[in-house]
């Protein structure tokens, strides 16, 4: 038992970083859900389904004809973008002034649709080669013996990148206080001019574009099957939640929280049914019961960026 | 006034009942003959009858929502396969189980809704569909429940000595539990119980002004929209022969929800008529260049368009039309005072 608790305390560091990158990634997905939520007042469920169709984008273009990923990535950006507008403008904005709850159905009905458009033309259960932006060599972290991969960081860095800069684009920016003006008081905002379903577009191609980078960024990371990618919403609700789906800070706190959550007991190597596939599940499962039933409610409107 | 909506309602009400008695006749004639296959879809169609009611219960009656009726009628399924595959119980002592399985289950999820408005719940549905398929029920968590890798195999019970293997048979038995839950839960919202979650759907404050105790109503009708999955799990458990979780995943409860908003969460013949689709479409597509694997696509295409074109469900908005024309005729010559 001692040596147990030895080796599993060796492991400490190793899988903090995996859990910080895995939640760096969640948090990329769940500032893209709260912006959209706060500006439009939809509760996406599809913004997993949209990043999944967008990363298969990027794996046609960088694994099965081998282009430069890079290019990959961009094109699921402008996928995701596309998406996020299509369903806006299509489906969303004829739906004004009806109940919330028929906005989430029909965002159900664009997880069906991207589902299983991508399981047609990808192959629903076969694992899939993931999208590799950068070699998954590494370097030592200093002083200990963890290794840190280059994709590793890269991942962190780009979605603390994308956290802060949504940020400053919703603090410094016109586009971005009109976003807040939106968000606070929709009437008001057009009132002063504000073009509502501009900037309600600009929200949902800016928030899909972040899940489509999530999206491609946590391949190298999960089962990458289309199915596990649609399912990511959860974890990015989660994460949403517990900054009460308003406060973006919080937001990237709850998903770093999330990714550590569901890494940690891993390594606990001598309980089976930690290490299965489908143990970050109970994990998420676990801290959705929380927050939604212990901790959270409903906060203000107000999106805050700090 | 009154007196006229009591005619019409009487006059319709007559001609409802033709209506239905007719459909019951129909759909009893249209397998006959057929191979066992187009009598086992039958009877497919109207077990997934059966889940599309659970979730009429909890959406038409409570308006609460749920993306996870699947997973209540896997509890249903799994107690009956692990209770007749592993434990050699007899069908009808494990049915029951089951049912109470799901409806236990049904309650349980139904507590950390009581506090939930519609998107939260919808929320954690989707959570609790995600944490039965990808770890509770998946292989190497509880084997001795869902059966690991192997699926339970359930065969065919009899009734009374009536054997029910036969697809013929075994179609009008399901048929049969299927109408007599439609009954069951038509008299459930038309009685005092219906007045009750009606007002607890259009405005739980003045339903507990009134002294209605919220909390009990919702857990119940959580406990009664899973036991109703929980049996279509059972019967679809002895009906395909074995039992596995896949079959009960997010998607298909998805496929549920979106059928039920499709067809209309406030009326009975929505469930008829979602099961049918749901299983006729499958089967239809699979006779077309595009294979059955299209359909949640489809459905989903559909759902959308449903939505912000015409809000109210197919079936809803078909039976509408269908009663005004059978009051228009039966009050032919009257001047119509209706404006709707």
């Amino acid at each position: 038992v001692h040596l147990l608790a030895v080796s599993t305390l060796s492991l400490l560091p190793a899988f903090t970083v995996v859990g910080l990158v895995l939640g760096g990634t969640y948090a990329l997905a769940a500032i893209g859900l709260v912006l959209i939520y706060r500006v439009s007042g939809v509760l996406n469920f599809a913004h997993g389904a949209v990043a999944m169709f967008a990363t298969f984008i990027a794996y046609q273009i960088s694994v099965v004809w081998g282009l430069p990923s890079i290019l990959g990535l961009v094109a699921a950006i402008a996928a995701g973008a596309l998406l996020g507008l299509a369903i806006e403008v299509f489906t969303m904005r004829p739906l004004a002034g009806r109940p919330a709850i028929t906005k989430v159905v029909v965002t159900i009905g664009w997880l069906l649709v991207l589902q299983t458009a991508a399981g047609l033309i990808w192959k629903d259960t076969a694992y899939h080669r993931p999208v590799k932006l950068v070699s998954s060599n590494g370097f030592h972290l200093i002083g200990t013996n963890v290794i840190v991969g280059y994709d590793q960081l890269v991942t962190l860095i780009v979605a603390l990148a994308f956290a802060l800069g949504t940020a400053a684009l919703l603090r410094y920016t016109t586009l971005g206080v009109s976003m807040r003006a939106v968000a606070d008081a929709p009437d008001t905002a057009r009132l002063w001019g504000v073009s509502v379903n501009r900037v309600t577009a600009a929200s949902w191609m800016a928030g899909s574009a972040m899940a489509a980078v999530a999206g491609v960024l946590i391949t190298p990371r999960i089962n990458f099957t289309t199915f596990a990618l649609t399912v990511i919403v959860i974890d990015a609700f989660t994460a949403a939640l517990i900054g009460r789906l308003s406060s973006l800070p919080w937001t990237v706190v709850g998903a770093m929280f999330l990714g550590l959550a569901q890494t940690y007991p891993r390594a606990f190597q001598h309980i089976a049914l930690l290490q299965k596939a489908g143990s970050g599940e109970l994990v998420t499962f676990v801290l959705v019961l929380v927050v939604l039933g212990l901790l959270f409610r409903p906060g203000s409107r107000r999106l805050r960026v700090a | 006034m009154a007196v006229g909506a009591a005619a019409r309602t009487g006059v319709s009400g007559r001609s409802r009942h033709v209506a239905v008695a007719v459909g019951i006749v129909v759909v009893l004639l249209v397998p006959i003959g057929r191979s066992n296959f187009f009598q086992g879809l039958a009877a497919d169609a109207f077990i997934a009858g059966i889940v599309v009611l659970s979730l009429v219960v909890l959406t038409g009656l409570v308006g609460q929502i749920s993306f996870c009726q699947y997973s209540f009628a896997a509890v249903g399924a799994l107690t009956v396969g692990s209770l007749v595959g592993g434990h050699h119980w007899s069908f009808w002592a494990a049915l029951p189980m089951g049912v109470l399985g799901a409806a236990l289950v049904g309650v349980i999820v139904g507590i950390p809704a009581l506090r939930l408005s519609g998107l939260f719940l919808a929320i954690l549905t989707v959570a609790v569909a995600l944490f039965f398929d990808r770890f509770l029920l998946s292989p190497g968590t509880w084997d001795s429940f869902s059966g690991g890798i192997s699926p339970w195999k359930v065969g065919r019970p009899s009734l009374f000595g009536l054997h029910l293997d036969g697809a013929y048979t075994f179609f009008v038995f399901v048929l049969v539990v299927f109408l007599l839950l439609c009954a069951a839960v038509w008299n459930l919202r038309t009685g005092k119980t219906g007045r009750v979650l009606r007002g607890i759907r259009d405005s739980e404050i003045a339903a507990s002004t009134m002294g209605l105790d919220l909390t009990a109503w919702k857990l119940a009708a959580f406990g009664l929209s899973a036991a109703i999955a929980g049996l279509a799990g059972g019967l679809l458990a002895t009906s395909v022969g074995s039992v596995s979780p896949p079959s009960f995943d997010l998607l298909h409860s998805l496929q549920i929800a979106a059928i039920v908003t499709v067809m209309g969460p406030g009326s009975v013949t929505s469930a008829a008529a979602g099961g049918v689709f749901f299983i006729g479409g499958t089967e239809l597509l699979r006779h077309t260049p595009l294979s059955a694997r299209w359909f949640p696509l489809i459905l989903g295409v559909l759902l959308i368009a449903q939505l912000v074109y015409q809000p109210d469900g197919a079936v809803t908005e078909a039976e509408h039309q269908g009663r005004r024309l059978l009051s228009r005729r039966s009050r032919a010559g009257a001047p119509s005072t209706e404006a709707a």
